[in-house]
């Protein structure tokens, strides 16, 4: 049992991370209807924008440059988790100014448009960075190791954990406890009532939109440092997102924050044991818990199953 | 799903008049294509991915199922052709029903699995299948040769008894591959056209109506996924034949997005050639575009995000739009010229 402790914990970790990851994903999905598949390349392009951001040549005229880099990076690392998912989201906003168009729609074309826009992310990415590797610079206080029973454990990832705890936790507080979360809901519940009341959806819309990628983006830089940098890393979140979400059930906050919870830990579980095959095992969870329950564990209807 | 098909007058008809004009110009393509800088091969290669589109559209355009794991079996077919040749018996036509069978096997196997899901659900679960697929193919290095790919395939020559044609050139098998695709197509056509594809075709517009009138939803919804992942396998052998060998890559998640972007470019909702469109229009663009600049993802990425926000029912669409709006205007000039000569003689 206590062999199996590390493991259970570094699963839960994961989990955390993989729910963050799920998670503006989930609120576009819940609040909008509409899949985000450049979602994943969000992310990404999150993760590269605070490299550039943190490193040695930040994109900033000579004297700003100069200031800038005079900062600690502590200070720097926290500066850069609030301007680069607002830089992403920008992009973000474009996206969502050209889906407009599809509302109302089948919502096919919602994921075509965003499996599309997923691509040309992903090549300018590509253009701009190259195909190499990179870094996120850390804070040394979150970086390294401790000892811990005869083990050593790595603090990030503890640090990750606990920031992924803390965003779950506000977007939570955000939907379900503010009168923003409130209108919101109602908004994809019955948009025409919404309307009727006076209230601007579209606006409503892009800043959902915009919400959901400032999540994506922060956690692209909140994993960059355990996966990496490269230009695939977005397909390597957007699979796992996607997964989480029909998990847990379309509609369903706590639902994706368990289906996270499960699939990170069967996923650890897995790597442990047979890391050739990690990453079969949660598609396998998948298909074990989808062909069972037709919406994933508590899914509410929605117009996506039509 | 998104739009009505109306059934074409040539639905009847085993060989249609287009498919007949299409098949003598993709016979004449060995002729010029070197002289316009370009090579059989790329003709190859747009005559594959084309019957797999088709095939593909079987489920997407013809059923509205979103499929988007479909790569998974054009891989199987690739890898099945190959160790059926490898490890069975080097005979083009035992390998390549091997391809099919073990393809719509496969896609049987998927297809229990995910018959009783739409929407969402449905895409979702033929992602994860073809992931687990895609991790299967390249995880079990001692079948298929992981990520190096299956070597040593070879094109065995097309015998037929009392003579055989030796495909090992490009030409020969170009020729090959359009005898093929031609009787693809045509079989294709039937299908859709047949009772059966009606009944898909219903079920694609309502299942709960279908299912009401009598039809058993699952067992059509299995059969047709079955039946594309089956010539999506033949093509897949075809590929592997093509290749010399057979690679993971195609089941990657990136591929399988490809097919669904080729058959959407094309207009594969409207249309029963929006597929070869496509698929033309995708692997010429690969190799023109591509030749000028790295980035020809991205021009395409951008072209897609067009034909999705203005055109969504794709380039067949547009063309059928274009010739209706032409002869519109024709009818409309013809009228306008006869009101003048009645207005003129009543003056």
């Amino acid at each position: 049992m206590f062999d199996l402790l590390p493991h259970l914990l570094n699963g839960l970790t994961l989990g955390l991370l993989f729910a963050l990851i799920a998670l503006g994903f989930m609120l576009i999905v819940g609040l909008m209807e509409q899949i985000n598949l450049a979602h994943g390349s969000l992310f990404a392009l999150g993760a590269y924008v605070a490299m550039q951001l943190t490193g040695p040549r930040p994109p900033l005229p000579m004297e700003l440059a100069k200031a800038w880099l005079a900062l600690p990076l502590g200070w720097r690392y926290a500066a850069t988790l609030i301007i680069a998912p607002v830089i992403v989201s920008l992009v973000g906003m474009l996206i969502e100014l050209c889906m407009r168009r599809t509302y109302g729609k089948d919502p096919l074309y919602g994921l075509l448009l965003t499996f599309g826009a997923a691509m040309v992310i992903e090549e300018m990415i590509r253009l701009v960075w190259g195909t190499r590797d990179y870094v996120l610079q850390v804070p040394s206080a979150i970086n390294g190791g401790f000892l811990f029973g005869d083990l050593i454990w790595s603090t990030y990832r503890f640090y990750a954990a606990g920031i992924a705890a803390g965003v779950i936790g506000m977007v939570w507080l955000l939907i379900e406890k503010t009168s923003f979360g409130a209108t919101v809901k109602a908004g994809a519940h019955d948009s025409e009532i919404v309307r009727a009341l006076g209230i601007n959806l579209s606006r409503l819309r892009l800043l959902v939109f915009v919400f959901g990628t400032m999540l994506a983006a922060i956690a692209g830089i909140i994993v960059a440092p355990i996966w990496g940098i490269r230009p695939h890393m977005g397909v390597d979140a957007v699979i796992p997102a996607f997964l989480v979400i029909v998990l847990g059930g379309v509609g369903s906050f706590w639902g994706a924050v368990v289906a996270g919870l499960l699939v990170g830990l069967c996923v650890g579980l897995a790597g442990a044991y047979a890391s050739e095959w990690s990453l079969l095992s949660m598609y396998i969870l998948l298909v074990a818990v989808v062909t069972f329950r037709a919406r994933g564990l508590w899914g509410k209807k929605s117009v996506l199953e039509a | 799903m998104i739009v009505e098909t109306k059934s074409s007058p040539d639905a009847a008809r085993l060989v249609t008049p287009t498919m007949l004009v299409l098949w003598l110009v993709l016979a004449t393509v060995p002729l010029w294509i070197t002289r316009i800088g370009l090579y059989p091969y790329l003709g190859i290669e747009i005559l594959i991915w084309s019957l797999y589109a088709l095939a593909f559209n079987l489920v997407l355009g013809t059923a509205g199922l979103p499929s988007f794991g479909h790569g998974a079996y054009f891989g199987i077919g690739a890898y099945a052709f190959g160790l059926c040749q490898l490890e069975i018996v080097a005979n083009l036509w035992i390998c390549l029903i091997a391809a099919a069978a073990v393809a719509g096997l496969a896609g049987v196997l998927v297809a229990l699995f995910i018959s009783h899901r739409r929407g969402i659900y449905y895409a979702f679960m033929t992602i994860a299948f073809g992931q687990i697929f895609w991790t299967l193919a390249i995880k079990s290095h001692r079948i298929t040769g992981g990520e190096d790919g299956l070597l040593k395939i070879k094109r065995l020559p097309a015998d037929f008894g009392l003579v055989s044609f030796d495909l090992t050139d490009n030409v020969a098998f170009y020729y090959f591959v359009l005898a093929v695709f031609a009787v693809g197509t045509a079989a294709l056509w039937r299908l859709v056209n047949s009772p059966y594809g009606r009944v898909v075709a219903a079920i694609r517009q309502s299942e709960v109506r279908a299912s009401h009138l009598g039809y058993n939803v699952w067992l059509y919804k299995v059969a047709v996924f079955a039946l594309s992942a089956a010539v999506s396998g033949f093509a897949g052998g075809l590929f592997a034949m093509a290749q010399l060998a057979a690679f993971p890559d195609v089941m990657s998640l990136h591929q399988s997005g490809y097919v669904v972007m080729m058959t959407l470019v094309g207009g594969g909702l409207v249309s029963f050639w929006g597929p070869v469109i496509g698929v033309f229009l995708f692997l010429t663009a690969r190799d023109v575009i591509g030749a000028l600049t790295n980035a020809w993802m991205l021009y395409f990425g951008l072209l897609f995000i067009a034909i999705v926000l203005f055109r969504p029912e794709g380039i067949a669409g547009a063309i059928s739009a274009a010739v209706q709006q032409h002869s519109l205007g024709a009818l409309r000039q013809r009228s306008t010229s006869a009101m003048r000569l009645l207005f003129g003689s009543g003056r």
